[in-house]
């Protein structure tokens, strides 16, 4: 029998256990779904929550009602799918269990201050309705970023709730919670409404680079799955058609985390550009805010269009025209148009001057006065323009675009990875009597005299200032991110070791000759480092941590009983 | 050995055991205070059947009425359905001729019907005889057996009953798949009537 046969996989025990009420299932996957619909009175106006009993906040339910329609609705006729992103009020209690993100690769981390809203809108002729249209979103709102997933699982059942309204969606969120829980690395089966979608999520051990799924035995299957070859990955070259010329701009952009506007004729492009810009520096993880789509009711427009300070780390996407009045004083905006072709290929948008911003009819052009670093890579541009003609296709086109960007990602983070491998301690001085040392501080000064040797030029054929853009990226949240993740990895490791080494010592030799004071003193150390691993999921070899406690036992059996007695009670 | 996944649906009234006949035949289990099923539950469960793999995925939908217009995304795409009636209410027996009806009309061409009187232990409560169900079944060439989720009573004879009446597979296809070795044979309790 197959292993994975059974109620979901793995086992339903698992999921009765955990009490079905909490939708502990579906919640790992999504926060909610919601119904959002004009109402002649309200406006915009949530319709409709699945689960009934979860907790949005009026602030929360108001942004989601505004993001979740275009901004002007008469350009959108029929349906059309896009995401947002919205800040999660204050407060609110972040995700338990993050065994999800310690196993994760970072850049499809869970979200703990925000949420993504995958819509769907529809908007139809509704001669029956007083407005004369029929205008509804669906909306799943959810902390992971698998934006493929999300917009697939929405083409399947939008249409269909559009139909069959509340008992579908009842149908549908009760399905998610039969779901196996996201793990990274495997392959996942999620049935969803008579289909069943397969998955594989990747994981931090993966090779960067392509996650491809397992390619099942595929013979004769009747009703074969469908398999969704990414779940997070979007048509680069699709996003990135208008301004291939520029990507190494683009790509510098992102990287330094440069305050950004994109502006584009339709919610669908701007929030697709702005999430593969972020895509763009991956495996280095985005660590700004970014709003793939954003309106003037956004909760945040007020701090982010403030003119009293310079404007904040942000990505916007955007489509209402009024925001270049708004956003006049930022340093980058991408003023996206229609597609037009010249030829056979799509016209490419010009850098321009910031100067040249005018109002509400600001032609499409990158309104900047940035120099890139680095050279543009006049061989990648030619080899994407030459298959635009020999019509290869987009996937294909997007494939180049994401080994090159993977590429040039790496090749500048490389000497940086290694540069910090090298401050952390040798293993030999973690040792069981004293605390764990600690890993040596970056040194900017120190990593830039060893790109001489071992810099981007061993990995990359790009030619600029390399050195100026790393001064620059020292100076961003995406530097400050990445050297907090590696920090905090490292002392893990270096934590991991140290328990081990403790765990390979003679510790009950070493009590023999002790006072009580020191031997409460070493208990309540262990214990407290056992409670900060198992809560931080510290990776430790098996039955380390179950030794330790066992040594922690028999040392407190060793007391008088009066101390046993506080000792056991704590 | 080749492996097939065949798409299966239950449908019928609710409450006349469409998940207990699952549970029994996926888990072996039964559990009298099974929740009515809201929209459909998904299980999976491989048996061999002569030299294939014959992976089931099952989609048992909800029988309650509210849940009634979402059946066509189960059976879509559907190799076979199992539609359940309860021997000891006729309207359930009523409404499988209703599901009958609507599959030959939307169903997919070639679908397999099985058509399952579950409770058979309770027959002091008889309200379909036997003989009635099994002409209609007869009438429609559907497979028909009485059933009992319960005691256990031909669930697994549903299923080698579908797997015998769906279409052989491509015999260039269903030899394909090179070293694939079963690591134990699939199980299959014959269990008898009482």
């Amino acid at each position: 029998m197959d292993p994975l046969d059974g109620f979901g996989s793995p086992g339903r025990e698992a999921a009765a256990a955990d009490s079905r009420s909490a939708w502990s299932r579906f919640s790992s996957w999504l926060e909610c779904v919601c119904v959002v619909t004009f109402d002649l009175e309200l406006g915009q106006a949530i319709e409709l929550v699945y689960p009934q009993d979860v907790k949005l906040t009026e602030k929360e339910k108001t942004s989601i009602c505004y993001l979740s329609f275009p901004d002007s609705y008469s350009g959108c006729l029929g349906d059309t799918q896009f995401t947002f992103r919205l800040r999660q009020s204050v407060g609110r209690q972040g995700f338990k269990d993050d065994v999800y993100n310690r196993d994760a690769p970072v850049t499809l981390q869970r979200e703990t201050a925000h949420f993504f809203g995958y819509v769907y809108f529809r908007q139809v002729k509704d001669v029956s309705i007083k407005r004369g249209y029929f205008q509804k979103s669906l909306v799943l709102v959810s902390r992971l970023p698998f934006t493929h997933l999300f917009h697939s699982m929405l083409q399947i059942i939008a249409p269909e709730f559009f139909e069959k309204l509340e008992p579908f969606l009842e149908a549908v969120c009760n399905e998610i919670d039969q779901w196996p829980p996201p793990s990274p690395g495997q392959t996942l089966n999620l049935p969803i409404v008579g289909t069943v979608l397969q998955i594989r999520i990747p994981s931090k051990s993966d090779k960067p680079g392509g996650s491809p799924v397992r390619q099942m035995t595929k013979e004769n299957l009747l009703p074969a799955p469908t398999l969704l070859p990414t779940l997070h990955e979007l048509d680069l070259f699709r996003c990135f058609q208008l301004v291939l010329i520029h990507l190494q701009m683009l790509w510098e952009l992102a990287l330094l985390g440069e305050p950004l506007v994109i502006m584009a004729p339709s919610p669908t492009v701007c929030s697709e550009t702005v999430l593969a810009l972020i895509s763009a520096i991956s495996p280095l993880k985005f660590c700004c805010d970014f709003r793939p789509y954003f309106t003037i009711h956004d909760c945040e427009f007020r701090e982010y269009t403030t003119r009293t300070q310079a404007p904040p780390n942000v990505v916007l996407g955007v489509t209402n025209p009024f925001f270049i009045k708004a956003f006049q004083n930022w340093p980058h905006i991408v003023r996206l148009g229609e597609i037009k072709m010249a030829g056979d290929l799509p016209k490419q948008v010009k850098v321009k001057k910031l100067s040249k911003l005018k109002t509400l009819d600001t032609k499409p052009g990158i309104y900047t006065a940035y120099k890139p670093f680095l050279h543009k890579d006049k061989i990648l541009i030619k080899r994407l323009l030459k298959g635009i003609q020999r019509k290869r296709p987009s996937e294909a086109q997007s494939a180049i675009l994401r080994r090159h960007l993977l590429e040039l990602t790496q090749s500048f983070i490389i000497p940086l990875e290694r540069y910090m491998a090298s401050l952390m301690p040798l293993q030999r001085s973690v040792t069981p009597w004293k605390t764990p040392p600690q890993v040596r501080p970056f040194s900017q000064e120190e990593f830039l005299s060893t790109l001489d040797h071992t810099g981007p030029q061993l990995t990359s054929m790009l030619r600029g200032d390399w050195m100026g853009l790393y001064r620059k990226f020292f100076r961003s949240p995406n530097f400050d991110g990445w050297y907090r993740q590696r920090h905090r990895e490292m002392t893990q490791k270096l934590e991991s070791l140290h328990l081990e080494t403790i765990c390979d010592a003679d510790l009950l030799g070493w009590t023999k000759d002790k006072s009580e004071v020191e031997i409460v003193d070493l208990i309540l150390k262990l214990r407290e480092k056992l409670v900060r691993a198992r809560r931080q999921h510290l990776q430790v070899k098996d039955g380390v941590l179950d030794k330790l406690d066992a040594f922690i036992s028999s040392i407190v059996g060793s007391l008088p009983e009066d101390l046993q007695s506080v000792l056991n009670a704590r | 050995m080749a492996l097939r996944e065949l798409k299966v649906c239950l449908l019928g009234d609710t409450g006349v055991g469409k998940s207990s006949i699952v549970c029994r035949f996926v888990e072996d289990s039964f559990d009298p205070n099974l929740n009515p099923t809201i929209g459909a539950s998904f299980m999976t469960k491989t048996v061999q059947y002569q030299n294939e793999l014959h992976k089931f995925l099952i989609w048992d939908t909800a029988g309650q009425e509210r849940f009634r217009a979402l059946a066509p995304m189960y059976y879509r795409g559907s190799a076979a359905a199992i539609i359940v009636y309860d021997i000891t209410k006729e309207e359930s027996f009523q409404t499988l001729k209703n599901w009958v009806k609507e599959l030959r009309q939307h169903g997919p061409p070639n679908i397999v019907v099985a058509i399952a009187g579950n409770k058979c232990d309770l027959s002091d409560a008889r309200e379909v005889p036997e003989k009635d169900a099994k002409d209609f079944a007869d009438s429609i060439h559907a497979i028909f057996v009485e059933t009992s989720a319960k005691h256990a009573i031909n669930i697994n004879e549903v299923f080698v009953e579908i797997s015998k009446r769906i279409p052989v597979a491509d015999a260039a296809v269903g030899t394909s798949v090179k070293g694939f070795k079963l690591g134990r044979q699939a199980s299959e309790s014959r269990r008898t009537c009482c």
